[in-house]
């Protein structure tokens, strides 16, 4: 009796150890993956829960994800302090710039994906100045395309006799008071758009530009979030340096808002990194490979941005969410369609130095003196 | 304690004493470990942060920076400000309601003096939010106005300094009416007629007998407005001001890009706790827990008002409450509400946002009160024995723990977490993960922030339990221990239990320090109301603050079935 357990046992070793190779060659991922995000919920909440669900039909894992939502700023500091010991997998989106900062550092994995999948994102888009879409040394990759534009809440901009197309539009003085805006220290999009001020109309003019933009503006939120949160409720009419994605996700909530695109707005590509020393580094590569792949991309054309790589536009059925997104941002489809026009230049906008000066630049002569400008 | 006391009891009374107090002693060594370590500790390495470079160099050059720069300056004249006019706008209210509540007779007096506490459950941010659907740009009343009575403009209730002021003394004014309730109720009433038989009448009897006596609870409401106010960042930040000392310390040290700016966030936090200690020392002759020695409650004879004034006053109360209870209003309809903007009411109602928040995410409610719990554990463990020290012993150092309990009341929320941040950032040893990486750091700030409320609850209740019905236990040879068992507990179990609810409601409130603590994946109800705000979900932000609304409503309602009104001694 005992020698036959012995036996059974002996066999079942046997023709388990094959078994158990195969699973170990499986390439598994962890069961826990954490982002750490400036993309808000509208966003990063159907990402994570549609990857759980490809995770679990791709390797067979029950992947828990949960996200630290922190402004950009925020977020590229939590990660410096975080001197390498991360308690996030994965950092998405913002400026690439910040991207290649952390690189630099020595804070980021380079990014492990299907070569076929890497080619397929241009290494720029933009004209005159090309705006990169991924990190030519590969520490970073765009995943998805968002305008940073301007919103309206439009039953308030009637009341007050205004159209909005262009930047110039929200110097009218009939806004006063009227305009939302986050400040630039405090958010990456906001930042970006007065870099696109900055750099259209040079630092002194581009100052006084954005003086009088101040002098009409009611309130300096605490996040950029909150921009397109109190133009959809009415409490402001206008909101300036919105990414797209934000005040569309207004609008599936159903609020009314109007998105403007204006002329030669920064264009986000979300850069998406894995951090060095993070704790399931599988789940991150695989939750990058998900993002670029063409159900991550569909999904992500259906909230409000668009899709990076050339061949996939946002269309679907009459009344889905992707037509909506199409008619929100005025009839547009894919950027590669179009001529995308760009002044940034993360070169001048991208060194430190240049961030500081402009975040204490602003503090200094807008956010202390606003109520005078207001005046 | 026990252990040794009752091995020590055989052998005659000297030993006893002896083996009473080194038992004793150890406890005592105990809570004096936890204050060292959980309060101490953090706050004074929080000045070391102040005073030092980044390379741990002392420096005075912080301070200098903070004390010529304009900007803070400002903030620091504005939130003096701030904090003395809600102090002033809460007085006239607080006050107003404590005497009329006390000393008269009108139609639905115990269900006023009820609702008068209720404006206080209101957790951080969800208030504010709750103003600005009722009384915003866009909100009910200025829809009404513009839509209905022509108004071309809306009237601006919220954007600004005024906005922060009216939210915080209709949230506030309660504390005081607490305050102020509980030191009259204390005043005997033969020391007024007393004061009437020499003929003292009317202002006259006011200024000699009733405002010296009810001096120390007003004091420490006022204190506790008024810090509570100068702590309080999420309101100004909702209504558009930032030029405030609670807001720069939390918008500096939540951005970590620019080292300068944390270091002054950091400094910031110094400063708001130097501040409040330097209070705390100026009010300390009223703040003591020694001036509840008097604690017998006294029936007050109410007088009948004539049937004009009695609807005056209850025009007046009700007036002042629907007012406090705009913000519950609002909340509720966002929480029910979709997509409702520039309509005074919204025009379609879902329950999907409490589904969100309740039912697809539960982790923030059980959170909530899981966390909360074992911080009310930590008070009753901590606090119950503060207390008994400072009522049943002369132990050197009872009074400096009574001064630090009182101190914790004073803190700004905001300053204790980024102590914590600050001194809990090391790796623990043979886990190799910090103690703020843990997610029971969160009771335990809990726990220290609330512990004041249990003190003074247990504080009071011994106060009334006469020392003769322990010593007649221990006269017929009970332990000390066994004494407190059998006679002190049973008697104050009540005011231990108060003591801890309030603990409880105001954990479950907390958003400060927890902000700044909160560990990824652990979040509790109010980060939770904080991130789906910040995230743009405002609706789910609501559903989540209506819940906590009630959960506080049903701890209220317990704390007023077994005490009354009459424990706002917790507060003082």
């Amino acid at each position: 009796m005992r020698n036959a357990v012995v036996v059974l046992a002996l066999v079942a070793f046997v023709w388990g150890a094959p078994v158990s190779f195969a699973l170990a060659q499986a390439p598994a991922i962890e069961n826990e993956l954490y982002l750490i995000t400036p993309v808000s919920k509208d966003v990063h909440d159907p990402m994570l829960k549609a990857f759980a669900a490809w995770a679990k039909k791709k390797y067979g894992v029950d992947v828990k994800t949960s996200a630290i939502p922190k402004g950009t700023p925020v977020a590229y500091g939590q990660i410096l302090e975080w001197k390498g010991k991360p308690q996030a997998d994965v950092f998405w989106g913002g400026e690439g710039t910040l991207f290649d900062n952390l690189a630099a550092e020595g804070l980021l994995e380079k990014v492990q994906l299907p070569k076929a999948m890497w080619e397929a994102i241009p290494p720029a888009i933009g004209k005159p100045v090309p705006l990169p879409l991924k990190d030519p040394k590969g520490f970073w990759v765009g995943t998805t395309l968002e305008p940073y534009g301007l919103i309206y809440q439009p039953k308030l901009l009637k009341r007050l006799g205004v159209e909005i197309r262009d930047w110039e539009d929200l110097l009218n003085p009939k806004l006063k008071g009227q305009i939302a805006q986050c400040t630039p220290d405090r958010s990456s999009s906001s930042h970006a758009s007065y870099e696109v001020i900055l750099q259209t109309y040079g630092w002194e003019k581009g100052w006084e530009w954005l003086k009088k933009l101040a002098a009409n503006t009611g309130i300096f939120t605490a996040r950029s979030r909150d921009v397109p949160n109190v133009v959809a409720k009415g409490e402001f009419a206008v909101g300036f340096a919105v990414p797209s994605y934000m005040a569309f996700a207004e609008v599936l909530a159903g609020y009314e808002l109007v998105f403007v695109y204006p002329k030669n707005a920064y264009v986000t590509p979300e850069p998406m990194a894995v951090l060095k020393g993070a704790p399931h580094p599988k789940a991150a590569h695989a939750f990058i490979e998900f993002c670029l792949s063409e159900e991550g991309q569909l999904l992500l054309s259906g909230l409000g941005v668009y899709p990076i790589t050339p061949g996939l536009k946002v269309q679907g059925p009459a009344g889905s969410n992707q037509e909506k997104a199409v008619a929100f941002t005025g009839g547009l489809r894919s950027f590669f369609e179009v001529e995308i026009g760009n002044v940034y230049d993360d070169k001048i906008a991208g060194e430190k130095k240049r961030i500081e000066e402009v975040n204490s630049y602003f503090r200094k002569e807008i956010a202390e003196k606003h109520k005078e400008i207001v005046k | 304690m026990s252990a040794t006391a009752q091995a020590a009891a055989p052998a005659g009374l000297g030993v006893r004493a002896a083996g009473r107090s080194l038992g004793g002693l150890l406890g005592y060594g105990a809570i004096w470990a936890f204050m060292a370590v959980f309060l101490i500790y953090p706050l004074l390495h929080l000045f070391y942060d102040a005073f030092t470079t980044e390379a741990g160099e002392f420096t005075l050059a912080n301070f200098r920076d903070f004390f010529t720069d304009r900007f803070y300056l400002r903030a620091l004249g504005n939130s003096i400000l701030l904090g003395v006019g809600t102090v002033v706008t809460t007085s006239l209210i607080g006050v107003t309601f404590a005497f009329l509540l006390l000393r008269y007779e009108f139609p639905g007096r115990r269900l006023f003096t009820y609702l008068s506490i209720v404006p206080m459950i209101m957790p951080p941010l969800v208030g504010v939010m709750g103003f600005v659907f009722i009384l915003g740009r866009a909100g009910t009343v200025n829809i009404l106005l513009m839509d209905y009575l022509g108004f071309a403009k809306p009237i601006n209730f919220m954007y600004g300094v005024h906005g922060i002021l009216i939210v915080e003394t209709l949230h506030l004014f309660p504390l005081m009416t607490l305050s102020i309730v509980d030191a009259m109720s204390k005043i005997s009433p033969s020391l007024d007629e007393a004061a009437e038989s020499v003929g003292a009448r009317g202002f006259r009897k006011f200024r000699d007998i009733t405002f010296p006596l009810t001096t120390p609870g007003y004091v420490s409401g006022a204190l506790l407005v008024f810090i509570w106010t100068f702590a309080d960042f999420a309101t100004p930040l909702v209504v558009g001001v930032d030029d405030l000392l609670a807001s720069q310390a939390y918008l500096n040290i939540v951005q970590f890009v620019d080292r300068r700016l944390f270091k002054m966030g950091i400094v910031i936090s110094a400063i708001m706790v130097l501040l409040a200690i330097v209070f705390l020392i100026v009010a300390k002759k009223y703040v003591s827990i020694k001036d509840y020695s008097s604690l017998s409650y006294s029936v007050i004879e109410r007088k009948t008002l004539p049937p004009l004034a009695k609807a005056g006053v209850v025009c007046f109360l009700g007036l002042i409450l629907i007012l406090a209870f705009i913000p519950y209003l609002g909340i509720a309809l966002d929480a029910f509400g979709k997509g409702w903007a520039l309509t005074p009411f919204p025009v379609r109602y879902t329950l999907q946002y409490f589904e969100r928040v309740a039912f697809e995410t539960p982790k923030f409610i059980l959170n909530s009160l899981l966390y909360a719990g074992i911080s009310v554990l930590i008070c009753i463990a901590v606090g119950v024995p503060i207390a008994w020290v400072g009522a049943r012993t002369r132990l050197p150092g009872r009074e400096v723990l009574d001064s630090l309990t009182t101190l914790i009341l004073a803190l700004p929320g905001t300053g204790i977490g980024i102590a914590y941040m600050r001194a809990f950032r090391d790796p623990l040893p043979g886990i190799e993960v910090a103690f703020i990486g843990l997610w029971l750091v969160i009771p335990v700030v809990l726990g220290v922030r609330r512990l004041p409320y249990t003190v003074r609850g247990t504080y009071a209740s011994l106060q009334i339990v006469h020392r003769s019905y322990e010593e007649a236990g221990e006269s017929v040879g009970a332990t000390r221990a066994r004494t407190f068992g059998d006679i002190t507990l049973p008697l104050i179990w009540k005011g231990v239990l108060v003591g801890s609810l309030y603990s409880f409601i105001l954990a479950l409130q907390e958003a400060s320090a927890t902000l700044l603590l909160v560990v990824p994946g652990h979040e509790m109800m109010t980060v939770g109301i904080f991130n789906f705000y910040i995230g743009g979900s405002v609706n789910e932000a609501a559903a989540l603050g209506f819940i906590l609304i009630l959960l506080g409503a049903a701890c209220l309602l317990a704390i007023n079935r077994l005490a009354g009104t009459r424990m706002g001694g917790v507060f003082g």
